[in-house]
């Protein structure tokens, strides 16, 4: 049985819900932009903000967070390299090490616009359907000069749609290697390629199968193009989001 | 009227091994045919050359007396195929998305191409699923949105690869009970099997592989005592000198 993952669509009603995918995505590009140099006082603006909207669309807080459980992790490396890196009034000295009142500062507000970032992140994926992203990337890239929209729009799928199952594969491979005691061999780069070989070839017949069985539906680059049509919540909803980047700039 | 024509198909792979040698096979409209043979003995490689996946190296398959290889979006159209894994199959994120996308490549509108994939999950009782992701669904669902991904391209034909593979008792009656209707449909089935037990009371004709090649082909009481000959097992009730069950009842 496929492991279940918090991180992808729910279904909902919300406004976050029902607005063009396109906006969507403009959205987070200009928040993330914009969230890399506010200061405390804006991030907790905007944190809020956000917070509302996720508790607003229904979005499962408490199964995103652990789902993101790894991230926390990735976050507090960062935390100590930006501790132990950044110079200043000094707290706490043990022998080679200092910790600052600016290290400690600058730590958690990188943290904090990175865990915001992400969270942004969770809000799109929680609310858009993959294909909506994909059909938004589609449109944003038609415009491009030798990029082949269409193609891009699919492996794009197709990544979306592989990668739960490449890991099915890899837990059942693994369990089956267990079951030979596989975790008796203490070297990982062993285990590594006894795990990795099995599993990339599998991956690849299966890459064969699913060429073929595209293939038996007729795949073809000049498909029926995505269906997007922008109303008059996401121009207003377009407006809010450029004047509050503008505000928390000012502030 | 024949609806697929095969003459002296033969197909040599690129290392040079025959996949299939000399095969002529005329189909009827409306017939379901289930091919059966051991592993390795053919019936997937015949399959293929039905919708123009593989062509052939020497012969001609015509579908409703037209060549496969002048119009392969055609002949894939015209003859849906269900593959054995139906985990590699299915190529969309959701339900939904996965049934749309062979009338997205036949470049339909958007309206028409919602009506065939309601319809078409209508059928296989999976319209309360249609924001579902695909690996979630048990094995028995990947099947039937399989075959719905089948249907929404609005076959003539409709070629099964091993449909009951992996599948539990209620998995098998469900997808069996869908090919059933389907042939009551009007459609024209073909399926390829070497496990007859299930299958067995609902075909016409019964066609046996060996090495490459057809080896019997009849109704399926006329070939049913030359199954074990070719590493088929024969059918249960045909053990016991009854005639076959469906496992429908």
């Amino acid at each position: 049985m496929a492991e279940l993952t918090s991180f992808g669509y729910f279904a909902g009603d919300s406004l976050l819900h029902n607005l063009d995918p396109r906006f969507k995505l403009l959205y987070i590009i200009a928040l993330s932009l914009v969230c890399l140099n506010l200061n405390f006082l804006s991030l907790l603006i905007m944190s809020v903000l956000l917070l509302g909207l996720i508790v607003y669309a229904r979005l499962p807080l408490r199964s995103g967070f652990k789902e993101l459980r790894y991230f926390f992790v990735l976050l507090v490396f960062v935390f100590m390299a930006r501790v132990l890196s950044t110079g200043g009034e000094s707290l706490i000295d043990f022998k080679f090490f200092s910790i600052s009142r600016q290290g400690l500062t600058v730590g958690f507000l990188v943290c904090w616009r990175l865990a915001f970032i992400v969270a942004l992140g969770f809000t799109l994926i929680s609310t858009t359907r993959p294909s909506e992203i994909k059909a938004a990337v589609q449109w944003f890239l038609k415009p491009v000069p030798f990029i082949p929209e269409q193609k891009v729009a699919i492996m794009m799928g197709l990544i979306l749609r592989f990668v739960p199952v490449i890991f099915d594969q890899a837990a059942e491979t693994g369990e089956a290697q267990k079951a030979r005691c596989v975790q008796n061999r203490k070297n990982p780069v062993y285990r590594l390629i006894k795990l990795g070989f099995p599993l990339m070839r599998r991956t690849f017949e299966r890459a064969d199968d699913l060429v073929a069985a595209m293939e038996a539906r007729g795949f073809t680059e000049n498909r029926t193009d995505p269906d997007l049509v922008a109303h008059q919540r996401d121009w207003v909803a377009l407006t809010v989001v450029g004047s509050l980047c503008a505000l928390v700039i000012m502030l | 009227m024949n609806i697929i024509e095969i003459e002296n198909l033969t197909h040599r792979f690129a290392d040079g091994t025959i996949g299939i040698e000399g095969i002529n096979l005329a189909i009827r409209q409306g017939s379901f045919v289930v091919v059966a043979g051991h592993n390795g003995s053919g019936k997937t490689t015949l399959l293929r050359h039905l919708n123009g996946l593989l062509l052939p190296s020497d012969g001609v398959v015509r579908l409703a007396g037209k060549r496969v290889e002048e119009d392969l979006l055609k002949a894939r159209q015209f003859v849906g195929m269900m593959f054995q894994d139906a985990d590699s199959q299915i190529v969309g994120e959701t339900v939904y998305e996965d049934v749309a996308f062979g009338p997205e490549n036949l470049c339909l509108e958007r309206a028409a191409i919602k009506k065939r994939v309601n319809s078409a999950l209508r059928v296989v009782g999976l319209q309360d699923l249609a924001d579902q992701r695909p690996h979630l669904l048990s094995g028995g669902e990947k099947r039937r949105l399989a075959i719905a991904g089948v249907l929404a391209m609005e076959p003539g034909v409709i070629v099964f690869d091993e449909p009951f593979a992996s599948l539990d008792y209620p998995g098998v009656k469900q997808v069996l009970q869908h090919i059933v209707d389907l042939h009551r449909s009007g459609h024209t089935i073909v399926v390829t099997t070497h496990d007859l037990e299930k299958i067995i009371a609902h075909a016409d004709r019964l066609i046996i592989m060996q090495g490459g090649k057809i080896v019997r082909d009849g109704s399926p009481v006329e070939i049913v005592g030359h199954l074990e000959a070719f590493g088929v097992r024969k059918p249960c009730a045909y053990r016991l000198g009854l005639e076959a069950e469906s496992w429908l009842n």
